[in-house]
């Protein structure tokens, strides 16, 4: 079976699902972050040989690792039940818990998972965008000139850094190749080579227009609007997915 | 110069700037507690870092550091803002002065001993697992679970099971007894981490650069690090000399991780296998070299003071810095 794993309020994981199942991926499960807290029951070993995982949703159904073939993972974050429960001087210690958990299971997962989690990202990196600016830069994407100051509010570190009423378009690369929009040759390189370099199979991409009309990097995120990449980024979805290994 | 971040009175920053005193290596300590009379600010312009680091009257240009050992302690638990409402302006000049600090360390090409991102794989210690498994050390069996039923087969099975976090808090290894047996219902609340106990000798192995200090530690405690509290009495360290293979196993472990320095946890079974458990990756190396006399803490400086590494920034786990 493969999964696709996302919370009930993101649209691109239900497009996605959607879209793999209308394209014959089965059996093929949605499992909502929220049916993942309180009510279900878990099962995830390790030893010299391998990694196990087994869920019993609360609807009961019964998600084992020897029957997985992949997921589409969009998790951002554990589901928030658990830690809610938790006394109050225990709250972060059992959110740090779940979280820890997550990033263990979800590395365990078998077969082609877009994206594997890593240790700064449940659903692949989440860079901060200086560290994003640092890298396009040298994967050869044009980019603005990041600056940030000890009065900056680290809050707002996280947004798009193009200007306001710029034209900006937002590209998917997955498998070494770029969706959602036409842009030259250079970009296309550039987008493929960051990906690779960040070790993300799937990143998005937003560009703006410069003024001096070139496409200029704004942000990236592991976890992207998919229905930008429209049913061409589907079907190499369903093929990565159902053909395993690399697309 | 040389950049050492947190409390210069904690044990092993202070070893650490003796060490660069005592070999005449410039640097500048910031004093996180000091942080209200310091100033940051960076630039990424065409892929090259700029900024400047004021500390009281100096200013830094942050590309005169080759060198950086942050270890600094939670920035809202420092004692300055312990009087501070959560919306002082004190407090969240803080967390954003710490927040650019610690993005320039990033991507900084200084030697930075050692980055955020690599660190994170240690705050998931089953992950960790997968990780360290990959090259080539045994790990325990471990069963994290919210089934009570599964943890009392997993004790029958192994005789003596640990539980601990499964993150790095209140990570604090403890025996599985019957006492905790009676109240395993609670974990149906939260998943939690059981691992197959390791007869053995505990190893502590620290690895900066390319320099490995081995220790071995013999207690009758669970968790050595609190064996007077577990057991009565204090641990005994001695320096050991590892053999060459798992000596470069446990540099290349390090290196895949991204760590200029580790404290690589093993346990030696009495059939002579290896055991890891975990790589700690800011490792409180001054218990060990008190102990022992092992020069851990110059090594640190001889790392840091050799210079920025020639690779790219490496912020990924997997990446190796050279």
């Amino acid at each position: 079976m493969w999964l696709v794993l996302c919370s009930s309020s993101d649209p691109s994981g239900l497009w996605v699902y959607e879209g793999l199942r209308q394209l014959g991926v089965a059996p093929l499960e949605l499992v909502l972050a929220e049916w993942l807290g309180y009510g279900s029951r878990w099962e995830h070993r390790l030893d010299g040989s391998g990694t196990h995982l087994k869920i019993v949703l609360p609807d009961g159904r019964v998600l084992c690792s020897s029957r997985i073939r992949g997921a589409i993972n969009r998790l951002l974050a554990p589901s928030p039940g658990i830690a809610q429960r938790a006394a109050a001087s225990d709250k972060e210690y059992a959110q740090a818990e779940l979280q820890a958990f997550y990033l263990s299971w979800l590395n365990g997962l078998p077969g082609v998972v877009i994206n594997r989690p890593t240790s700064v990202g449940l659903c692949g990196p989440w860079y901060h965008p200086s560290e994003w600016v640092y890298r396009a830069s040298r994967a050869g994407l044009p980019a603005p000139v990041y600056r940030q100051n000890g009065h900056d509010a680290a809050e707002l570190g996280y947004r798009s850094l193009a200007p306001e009423g710029a034209g900006t378009i937002k590209l998917i690369t997955f498998g070494g190749e770029v969706f959602g929009g036409r842009v030259p040759d250079r970009i296309v390189g550039a987008c493929v080579k960051l990906a690779h370099e960040a070790k993300t199979e799937m990143l998005g991409i937003e560009l703006y227009a410069a003024e001096n009309g070139e496409w200029t990097f704004a942000n990236a995120t592991p976890c992207p609007d998919l229905s930008a990449g429209g049913a061409p980024l589907l079907k190499r979805m369903a093929q990565s997915l159902t053909e395993g290994g690399q697309p | 110069m040389i950049l050492v971040c947190g409390i210069p009175s904690e044990t092993p920053l202070r070893m650490v700037t003796s060490r660069l005193e005592e070999t005449g290596t410039p640097f500048v300590v910031f004093n996180q507690r000091e942080f209200a009379n310091c100033e940051i600010w960076l630039e990424v312009n065409h892929g090259e870092i700029g900024g400047e680091l004021r500390i009281g009257e100096r200013t830094y240009p942050l590309q005169e550091f080759v060198g950086v050992y942050p270890r600094m302690m939670d920035d809202r638990c420092l004692p300055e803002l312990s009087d501070e409402p959560p919306d002082s302006s004190l407090r969240s000049y803080c967390r954003s002065f710490h927040d650019a600090l610690t993005r320039w360390m990033e991507i900084a090409p200084a030697r930075v001993i050692n980055r955020c991102a690599p660190m994170a794989s240690n705050s998931s210690k089953p992950y960790q697992s997968q990780l360290i498994r990959e090259h080539g050390f045994l790990i325990p069996e471990i069963l994290i679970t919210t089934d009570p039923e599964l943890v009392r087969a997993f004790r029958a099975k192994h005789g003596r099971v640990i539980y601990k976090s499964i993150s790095a808090v209140r990570s604090i290894v403890q025996e599985l007894n019957d006492e905790d047996e009676e109240r395993l219902e609670r974990i149906r609340w939260c998943p939690t981490q059981f691992q197959e106990y390791v007869e053995g000798t505990n190893v502590r192995v620290h690895t900066v650069g390319d320099e490995v200090f081995a220790t071995a530690v013999r207690s009758e405690a669970t968790d050595y690090r609190y064996s007077t509290r577990q057991s009565g009495e204090p641990a005994e360290l001695r320096e050991v000399v590892l053999s060459d293979e798992l000596t470069a196993q446990c540099l290349r472990l390090s290196q895949s991780l991204g760590l200029e320095f580790a404290g690589i946890d093993l346990k030696v079974t009495p059939d002579d296998e290896v055991y890891c458990f975990e790589v700690n990756p800011c490792p409180g190396f001054s218990y060990y070299e008190a102990n022992t006399g092992q020069p851990i803490s110059a090594a640190v400086a001889r790392r840091l003071a050799a210079g920025p590494a020639h690779a790219t920034v490496c912020s990924d786990a997997a990446q190796v810095c050279v």
